[in-house]
């Protein structure tokens, strides 16, 4: 169990009052977590004691801010289990790591007639790269069908694999479902020792990760939804796989040598981080790798995924609500429609109450096409939440239902 | 009910949204266009006849969103019917004025006007693109040759 009330202590931006004086519940972590204070004053510190650029310095702050930048990358490699810490490659987002290895990997990999095998219900973040490189190498994209819970149909996705089939990219925890790509699918892709991509962005902040264990040969994730700061992403890569890909941008710091003839590239992981990296982000997310740490990843995994049974339960006893996914496994996040009310004005009528839901198409919009919304609402929870904040959630749905009630 | 709801879902909002006028496609229509908003997959699309006088005769939309975007096109509709082109060009501009919170400055539309019902949306910004929606739309007609 963990202690809720202490943790929500932690967050400074609990105690804000929403619009009308209410207590703001945020239920949109899946979007981005809230920080804890000792993230924000951490790295507001090391602006003031610690700051200077990162790598050649000789002085004093550029070996602090060094020595803590490399600090970061051993917590990252930690955290997720990786073997070792070249594998670990900051950038400024989850989506950026995800449009490095579409493009390294298929400058060195994808061919005309080759194909990649994605799912349909991938964020837009795993999608669009996988299109600017379909379009560049005039290669295939095949998207493998889900159930009406988000689950990977393994059958469909079998048959989708063979001997042209590059790599896999699929989500590890789906942002509108909540459910988590079975094992099974992974060790598929294995058993052809077909590389696979595993978007990380929803599972890294509520499970416990280890890449080794997983089966994946590249998993990435973001720092701000993992109750760290924005402008930080993870890239992690199998060494023996990063090692043969070229470069993705030129720049300083991932130079060995330089003439005007050209240069030859230096070692993982710096190989991927051309210019100035976003040192105090990396510095923040370590920090709050510490913090989350300390709770436990499988403690925040209970009691998120107990938060989200109660929700559930609660919800599929209310007739003008439809729910997207109902399984067991959902974990964290729930996607639904309030009878005839559109998702804007649930989140509206919401945000009045003080409660923070996403509403829109989640930035899945084919997925939406296959549900046949135009748009849906999404309530996902983070370590503040607690379930008197569902009981508050669940009567401001009410009221919302009995207000645009005709 | 919270003041800003109510506000922002005024009946006339509501009874608009879900029963928009003007719904549909213009059967002679010489001006169209669509308006997506990518954020959210608000659609609309926008057809009208508009006659030698640069009268626009007759408009239609049609599209799927929120109750305020369908509100606001619908209105649209019925403010725009019968009205000379160059006219509708500035109420795009008051009623782009008056969902942004900046109705002081307005030229031609009055708080009488039906529009007005939509000045809630100043409350939440996030929402102004749901009420500019069909009204971007019919920009983009009237660009369209």
């Amino acid at each position: 169990m963990i202690n809720t009330t202490k943790i929500r202590k932690d967050f400074p931006i609990l105690d804000k009052k929403i619009l009308n004086q209410k207590d703001l519940i945020y239920f949109d972590t899946a979007a981005s977590a809230q920080k804890p204070e000792h993230v924000i004053s951490e790295m507001d510190n090391f602006y003031r004691q610690n700051y200077s650029n990162v790598s050649r310095g000789i002085h004093t702050l550029s070996v602090e801010s060094t020595f803590a930048f490399e600090e970061a990358r051993v917590k990252v490699q930690k955290f997720i289990n990786a073997s070792s810490e070249k594998e670990i490659i900051f950038t400024k987002s989850a989506t950026e790591s995800i449009n490095l290895i579409a493009q390294t990997f298929a400058e060195k990999n994808i061919n005309e007639g080759d194909e990649i095998v994605l799912t349909t219900m991938e964020h837009h973040s795993n999608l669009i790269p996988w299109f600017l490189v379909r379009d560049k190498y005039k290669c295939t994209i095949k998207f493998a069908d889900i159930d009406k819970n988000g689950h990977v149909d393994k059958e469909h996705f079998a048959s989708l694999l063979n001997d042209k089939t590059k790599i896999v990219a699929i989500t590890h925890l789906s942002n509108v479902f909540g459910t988590e790509t079975n094992s099974e699918i992974l060790k598929l892709c294995n058993d052809r020792n077909i590389p696979v991509l595993l978007d990380g962005c929803q599972s890294a902040a509520h499970l416990d990760i280890d890449v080794q264990k997983l089966g994946c040969d590249f998993y990435v994730f973001s720092g701000h939804k993992l109750y760290g700061p924005s402008g930080i992403g993870i890239l992690y890569g199998k060494e023996e796989i990063l090692e043969q890909l070229p470069p993705y941008q030129g720049g300083g710091g991932m130079i060995a040598d330089v003439t005007l003839d050209g240069a030859t590239f230096t070692s993982l992981p710096a190989k991927y981080e051309a210019g100035t990296p976003p040192i105090v982000e990396a510095f923040g997310l370590g920090v709050a790798i510490d913090y989350v740490t300390e709770i436990g990843m499988n403690n925040i995994n209970n009691h998120e995924t107990e938060l989200t049974k109660t929700a559930l339960n609660e919800m599929m006893d209310l007739d003008f609500v439809e729910i997207y996914g109902t399984s067991s496994d959902k974990n964290s996040i729930i996607s639904f429609n309030l009878e005839n009310i559109h998702s804007h004005e649930v989140a509206s009528f919401l945000d009045v109450e003080g409660v923070a839901i996403r509403a829109g198409h989640h930035c899945c919009q084919p997925l939406m096409k296959k549900l046949n919304v135009n748009s849906t609402s999404r309530m996902s929870f983070g370590i503040y939440n607690t379930a008197d904040e569902i009981k508050v959630f669940i009567d401001a749905i009410k009221k919302c239902r009995d207000f645009f009630k005709k | 009910m919270n003041d800003l709801l109510k506000e922002l879902y005024q009946e006339i909002i509501l009874d608009h949204g879900q029963e928009p006028r003007n719904f549909g496609t213009c059967e002679n229509h010489n001006k169209s266009a669509d308006g997506h908003n990518p954020l959210c997959g608000d659609k609309v699309h926008l057809s009208f006849y508009l006659d030698e006088n640069d009268i626009i005769n007759d408009i239609k939309f049609s599209g799927e969103g929120c109750a305020i975007s369908i509100a606001s096109a619908s209105l649209m509709t019925e403010k725009l019917k019968g009205m000379k082109l160059s006219e509708a060009q500035s109420i795009f501009n008051d009623f782009t004025k008056l969902v942004k919170g900046d109705a002081d400055t307005l030229e031609i539309l009055n708080d009488e006007d039906s529009l007005f019902a939509l000045k809630g949306v100043e409350a939440f910004p996030m929402r102004v693109k749901c009420a500019t929606l069909a009204w971007h739309t019919f920009k983009s007609a009237v660009e369209n040759k």
